[in-house]
């Protein structure tokens, strides 16, 4: 298949802009899966770890990129569960 | 306040409305010339005495419209994932107040030094005074001090409602038996006016919000009148 897209993109160069994009896109979206499925958003075990979510600390950064935000200052508000 | 036969915004009052004012304007501007670019197309393609139009394969027109899209994309993503960060950054408030709605009506709590709890109910149109507005007066107003940073609890107390005031860019959701968290800053002092943002019931369009920021001074005097008062 890659070398049937490369002889493609050859005879056509205008398809290299597309396939391009369509990778880009691809392969960010799977990389964003698996940051949310290793990270502590999904519950895998249900039995053991039922929601890890609930388990974080207020230090943890739950954004993608930190902007102004010092994570490691931060101190927990507010009462337990 | 909304005026007649208003097109854009409300004026902001708040930084974050000012940031989504001027990304609203970067967006639209990039839609504006894309139809202008599609419309001259169309018009171009229509209005020709050319014969030979229907080319089949172009290389050069295939990159250009490929990436162009993507480049545009771009450039509308990062104003918006900028904005977007921006409004949830953790932010300090000075005050907090509880907006609980009601059918229909809204009531506010100051619960932070005392208890200062009131309603805030529509002024019927017979009762109106010249110069004020229709649909959009209520007896108490949620005053607040300008330039502070206020957060904003909203919660309902029977059914779906949703506290919003257009021109500090705010709008959360009233859910009973949730608490719904919102911040902002009045950057300036003023009347602003909102409406209640979820159907509610039979006078879901006359429980209106109004929210009036005037210096510190003049709030710390009215929470000391309100308290005297209740």
């Amino acid at each position: 298949m890659i070398k049937t897209m490369y002889q493609h993109a050859k005879k056509h160069p205008g398809l290299i802009p597309q396939f391009f994009f369509v990778f880009l896109g691809i392969s960010g979206a799977s990389v964003y899966l698996l940051r949310l499925a290793r990270g502590p958003h999904v519950s895998w075990d249900s039995r053991n770890n039922p929601e890890p979510w609930n388990k974080l600390g207020p230090t943890y950064q739950y954004k993608l990129v930190a902007v102004t935000t010092d994570y490691k200052r931060l101190k927990k508000e507010g009462p337990d569960f | 306040m909304a005026h007649p036969s208003q097109l854009g915004f409300q004026d902001a009052a708040s930084p974050v409305m000012e940031e989504l004012l001027h990304f609203h304007d970067h967006a639209l501007m990039i839609v504006f010339l894309i139809s202008t670019l599609v419309l001259y197309i169309i018009i171009a393609m229509v209005s020709t005495k050319l014969t030979n139009k229907y080319i089949l394969d172009s290389q050069e027109i295939e990159i250009v419209w490929t990436v162009l899209p993507a480049v545009i994309l771009i450039l509308i993503a990062l104003p918006s994932l900028r904005i977007l960060y921006l409004m949830d950054e953790i932010n300090d408030p000075h005050l907090t107040i509880k907006a609980m709605g009601h059918q229909w009506y809204w009531s506010y709590e100051y619960t932070d030094y005392e208890n200062l709890g009131f309603d805030s109910y529509m002024i019927p149109t017979q009762d109106l005074n010249p110069g004020q507005f229709r649909l959009l007066e209520t007896d108490h107003r949620m005053v607040i001090p300008m330039e502070s940073p206020i957060r904003v609890l909203v919660s309902a107390e029977d059914v779906l409602h949703s506290w919003a005031v257009p021109s500090l860019g705010v709008k959360m959701d009233a859910v009973p038996g949730r608490l719904n968290q919102t911040a902002f800053i009045a950057s300036r002092p003023g009347v602003f006016y909102g409406q209640c943002s979820e159907i509610c019931g039979a006078n879901h369009s006359f429980m209106p919000i109004v929210v009036e920021s005037v210096p510190l001074e003049h709030f710390e005097n009215w929470s000391s009148l309100m308290l005297k008062d209740a």
